[in-house]
């Protein structure tokens, strides 16, 4: 009996694990996956539920719902990753061996090198908890300036800060306290995104919208009783409410366990997505170093090249199957509006549709029922 | 060709979205002052990126080598 041990079952992990279930017809392997949750989260819903208060499990699923019938879910997590033995040391005291791993633990989000996310002006939409107090604190918010920035890169989903100024902007709007806020977003870049052609299209938005770009702010610190966001130049802007993206890093067990590169990222083949240096462990989803963003659709398109490649190596074959880099990304710029991108590594991004701006009604809200009823369960 | 002694590598090929420039700001971010990186790009527009960014973030652009089908950036973190 061969194992397949799945660390980490969020979208990437689920989805690799539920491939692999459908894909092998093998009765000699054992598919594990080890997640502490028992819900999977929707996360681009955090972006809209900013604004609204959704109860939780219209974007929360049990994960042993979506969960293929042959995959075990150990509800535990993994303090270290021993190589060498092929072994995980378990947070509930036990080990758990493996012929193959496959790395999928996401990012860790570092709010405590922020420091300042206790206040009550200074939140993010990237958790749970953390999105709920921004709901709060934008009920509450009667006019000043709010502020959005990126802190470190690379973060979940690159347009997601530039999604949020145009939702926030359409918010003040239907508040009527729009004409008694100011929207700064504060980038790393000279321009509001890193695709040249979307940018065009972002600061041509914020021109008309009246949302100010400050360009080129690259953070470094808040100075939370001044109300104060500061970058390594520093450059400093007055907030009355702060959107700060906080900074990603990879989980402490990548770092404990000497796999990560120096902020814990997993260094990974782009295409096999093999861990650079061991042969029988894989990688897929943000905790990887990949240069490619950190989103659910770098996952669903990279998955079945990882799931493939697992699978040929189960029959003692070269796993050659290799991910060309293709994925989609949609980018909101209004409650009813959106652009698409797709790309490869072999292409740069083209847009979609006959015009630059499509009305693609509530695309990315729709685009969650797709995701909960085929994406996680590894169908499409 | 100078041989660098580079401490962190980036292999931004084919990378569009964060792109080549998030990945070398990251890297930046990573390493110590005084510590090379190497950024390999195949995107055309980060010719003009990358010595813009680092002009006005004060880093040092020690050399832009063209390869084939790709152009390596040497740089170094100054402060
Ligand atoms: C606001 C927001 C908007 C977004 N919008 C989009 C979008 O429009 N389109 C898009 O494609 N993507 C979007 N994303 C990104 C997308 O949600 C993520 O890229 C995706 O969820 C990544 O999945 P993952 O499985 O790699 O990581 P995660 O979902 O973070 O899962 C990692 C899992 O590993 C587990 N884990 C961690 N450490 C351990 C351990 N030691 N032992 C065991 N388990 C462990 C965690 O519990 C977690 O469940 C958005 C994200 C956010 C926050």
């Amino acid at each position: 009996m061969r194992s397949i041990v799945i660390l980490g079952g969020g979208f990437s992990g689920i989805n690799v694990a539920n491939k692999i279930a459908k894909k092998s017809k093998r009765k000699d392997i054992r598919i594990i996956l080890v997640e502490p949750m028992e819900h999977n989260v929707y996360e681009p819903h955090y972006l809209f539920w900013s604004f609204n208060k959704d109860p939780l499990k219209k974007f929360t699923i049990p994960i042993d719902k979506v969960l293929n019938k042959r995959v075990l879910h150990l509800r535990t997590a993994a303090s270290y990753i021993d190589t060498k033995n092929k072994l995980l040391d378990l947070t509930n005291g036990e080990t758990l061996s493996y012929d193959y791993l496959v790395i999928s633990t996401g990012v860790h989000l570092e709010e405590e090198q922020v420091g300042a996310y206790e206040k009550d002006n200074v939140h993010h939409f990237y958790s749970t908890k953390a999105t709920q107090e921004l709901q709060e604190a934008l009920k509450n918010f009667n006019g000043g300036t709010i502020v959005i920035s990126p802190s470190t890169v690379p973060y979940k989903c690159p347009p997601a800060p530039v999604e949020f100024a145009f939702l926030v902007d359409r918010y003040l709007r239907k508040r009527k306290i729009r004409d008694k806020s100011t929207i700064k977003f504060l980038y790393p870049l000279l321009r509001p995104y890193p695709v040249p052609s979307v940018a065009e299209k972002v600061q041509k938005l914020y021109d008309k919208r009246g949302i100010e770009f400050v360009e080129f702010f690259n953070y470094e610190e808040v100075d939370k009783e001044n109300n104060k966001i500061i970058s390594m130049e520093g450059e400093e802007i007055e907030y009355d409410l702060l959107v700060l993206i906080p900074p990603h890093e990879g989980q402490a067990v990548i770092k404990e366990s000497g796999l990560g590169d120096r902020e814990g990222f997993v260094p990974t083949d782009r295409f096999t997505l093999k861990v650079n240096g061991h042969e029988n462990i894989y990688s897929i989803g943000d905790c990887t170093n990949l240069p490619v963003s950190k989103s659910g659709a770098v996952s669903h398109f990279s998955a079945p090249t990882l799931a493939k490649n697992i699978l040929l190596e189960l029959e003692g074959k070269e796993p050659s199957k290799k991910y060309n880099g293709f994925t989609i990304c949609f980018v909101v710029t209004s409650p009813r509006r959106s652009m698409l991108l797709y790309f490869s590594y072999n292409f740069p991004p083209k847009k979609f549709g006959l015009h630059n701006l499509f009305i693609y009604g509530l695309f990315k809200k729709a685009f969650k029922i797709a995701y909960f009823k085929a994406l996680l369960r590894g169908y499409l | 060709m100078t041989e660098y002694n580079v401490a962190i590598e980036v292999d931004a090929r084919g990378s569009f979205c964060p792109g080549p420039m998030m990945e070398l700001i990251k890297a930046i971010r990573q390493a110590e002052v005084g510590e090379l990186l190497s950024l390999l790009s195949s995107d055309e527009g980060t010719r003009n990126d990358v010595p813009a960014w680092l002009k006005k973030a004060k880093h040092e652009l020690v050399e832009i080598i063209n390869l084939e089908d790709h152009d390596k950036y040497i740089v170094k973190k100054s402060h």
